[in-house]
């Protein structure tokens, strides 16, 4: 519990985006960026973007999450495995015993594997949307948005509210593919991972996922964009006037089906936060929590 | 720190791999072997027209068989033996019925090997038919259970001589031995739960509220409950012997000592309570009681094996963008 409520923990932790690796990775393509973008050293390397005080909430925002999540988000969330439970038990009422043995411990593998990551991807996807799209869940998701500047650590500022929607669809569903899986291959099943992360997981976030929130505005061309969500899509996302598009996490496709994609290429000025008139209520690290409660209180 | 790690990494493989070992010579082949004995018993008796001591033999061969089947994992190793089970022991397997069947074989006069040409007219359904209902004073009647005996042996044989071939498969690979023996595990106490109980107390879902002992899985020499006791011991030897490392040790090495403690707490309740039963116990409320303790085991192998999977470590931050 006490290695749980440590921040710098998350450096340590292959599960966590900042691990020491995925930052390490962030670092040496940010490195060959800058050499070959000398324009962009300026402010890349300034004290004024790490040192901005949008940067400094971040940082503070950051020790408070972490330990909120573990104090207060964590033990009220559903577990996964109570939902593969019940999943399994509602599939073994309503169809009986069932156990598939026409695929190999390999296939089974790499089929669950792919399925969590993809029925993961898609339902972020979804709820990412809707945070924008519903009026009452757009009040909590401005908290992230309001980051005038970006730094890995932006990925953390987001309100509690939001990290209890995002911990329940994960329980739900990583709870649903592991109940069918279950119901389904018993326990002939296992996920194909690095350092027990998903390897599909692991070898996203090792492709520089850190630079999504940076200035290092790098694009993978528009082919690969249609697939994988760049640094540079998530930094347009962040923009005030493209703040409705590109919502995917790793995979760019549900952006492409659903009409939500824009590319690198037709994007160049980059200004990030919300509304003009907004962003002056998100100044502060209380703001960041109470100012959502307050605005929709306002609006009723 | 990194070589403690890679010394303990190594020590708990080749610890899995011993468990691996032990299970399969003192377990997976052994009870192959003691159902093999006990099929050349009954035939040695039936030859010597002792029914009586191959009636008791059979009860000796339901136990060992059904321990047999509690941990088949052949199906897994090679898949040609998927089906091996099944002409051995039709139970829930097949719906025809064996009764009217055999009765037509022995009123005929075709030669015995000929009439006998299905799997399921030499299955242990078929023996316990013969040797509990009929006259073995009639010759065809011997002839035909001799045959039985001989296919059961032969199948039997057929079983341990593949799993001697399998045996590396199944000792190197413990990751894989300890998935297709949970496995087997879970979709036994199922079978267990539903049709050998639940069916006969009237829990399951096909026959709730319609108690009837006939349904037993060998009603007709009263071994249903004594195939039960077996088919939990079975569980036991593979979850918790004193005599040997067994998979319950190496889920407490790995940290999963209440998981593996709870599912130990309700198979011995469930053993205990069988071992308080007779035969028409099962249709009454001995029997729900039975059906409970067996559904909470299931449960209890679902939880360990979630826990195996480890939900909360292997995601990345839950976290959107």
């Amino acid at each position: 519990m006490l290695m749980e409520i440590n921040p710098l923990e998350y450096l340590i932790d292959p599960h966590r985006r900042i691990y020491w690796i995925f930052l390490l990775t962030s670092i040496v393509v940010a490195a060959i960026f800058l050499w070959l973008n000398p324009s962009r050293r300026r402010l890349n390397l300034s004290k004024k973007l790490w040192l901005h005080p949008s940067a400094l909430l971040d940082y503070k925002y950051f020790i408070f999450i972490s330990i909120f999540k573990v104090l207060v988000i964590i033990p009220v969330l559903i577990g996964a495995q109570e939902v593969a439970l019940w999943v399994n038990n509602f599939l073994l009422e309503q169809y009986g015993f069932n156990q598939t043995t026409k695929l190999s411990y390999t296939q089974i593998m790499v089929f669950f594997t792919l399925s969590l990551f993809v029925l993961s991807d898609f339902s972020r996807y979804w709820l990412h949307r809707f945070l924008h799209t519903v009026p009452w869940l757009w009040a909590f998701h401005k908290t992230h948005h309001s980051a005038k500047v970006l730094n890995p650590l932006t990925f953390y500022r987001v309100h509690p509210v939001e990290s209890l929607l995002f911990g329940l669809r994960y329980s739900l569903v990583i709870g649903l593919v592991s109940g069918v899986f279950i119901y389904n291959f018993g326990a002939m099943l296992n996920i194909i991972d690095i350092l027990g992360v998903n390897v599909l997981s692991f070898i996203f976030s090792l492709a520089a996922s850190n630079l999504r929130h940076s200035h290092i505005d790098i694009g993978f061309g528009c082919a690969i964009e249609r697939f994988l969500i760049s640094p540079k899509q998530h930094q347009i996302h962040h923009c005030v006037q493209h703040i409705n598009v590109n919502f995917g996490g790793f995979l760019a496709i549900w952006d492409w089906l659903f009409n939500s994609l824009v590319l690198s290429k037709d994007v160049n000025k980059l200004k990030f936060g919300i509304e003009k008139n907004e962003m002056k209520y998100f100044k502060r690290f209380s703001q960041l929590i109470f100012y959502p409660f307050y605005s929709l209180f306002k609006s009723k | 720190m990194k070589k403690i790690i890679l010394l303990t990494v190594l020590l708990l493989s080749f610890t899995a791999n011993a468990v691996s070992r032990d299970l399969f010579e003192q377990v997976i082949i052994a009870n192959v072997e003691q159902s093999i004995n006990s099929a050349r018993g009954i035939s040695d008796s039936i030859e010597k027209n002792k029914i009586k001591q191959a009636q008791v033999l059979f009860t000796q061969l339901i136990v060992n068989w059904k321990k047999v089947q509690a941990t088949y994992v052949l199906g897994d190793l090679n898949e040609d033996f998927l089906d091996t089970p099944r002409y051995i022991d039709i139970f829930h397997g097949n719906n025809e019925d064996i009764k009217t069947q055999l009765d037509l074989i022995i009123s005929v006069t075709d030669d015995v090997e000929y009439a006998l040409y299905k799997h399921s007219h030499k299955t242990i359904n078929a023996l316990e038919y013969l040797l509990f209902t009929q006259d073995f004073t009639n010759d065809r009647i011997k002839a035909m259970a001799l045959i039985m005996t001989k296919s059961i042996q032969s199948y039997l044989n057929q079983i341990k001589t593949a799993y001697q071939k399998y045996r590396v498969k199944f000792i190197q690979d413990e990751q894989f031995s300890s998935a297709i023996l949970l496995n087997t595990l879970v979709s036994g106490t199922y079978a267990l739960k539903e049709w050998r109980i639940g069916d006969v107390a009237g829990m399951s879902k096909k026959h709730k509220g319609e108690a009837d002992a006939s349904r037993g899985e060998y009603a007709l020499s009263k071994n249903s409950v004594a195939a039960i006791l077996a088919i939990l011991q079975a569980h036991k030897q593979v979850i918790d012997s004193p005599k040997y490392k067994d998979f319950g040790d190496i889920a407490i090495k790995f940290g999963a000592t209440q998981e593996i403690n709870k599912t130990i707490g309700y198979l011995n309740q469930a053993i205990n309570q069988v071992m308080q039963m007779q035969e028409q116990d099962l249709s009454d409320a001995k029997g729900k009681d039975l059906y409970k303790s067996t559904s909470q085991l299931m449960q209890s192998y679902y939880s360990s094996l979630m826990n195996k999977l480890g939900f909360v470590s292997q995601v990345l931050d839950a976290d959107g963008d």
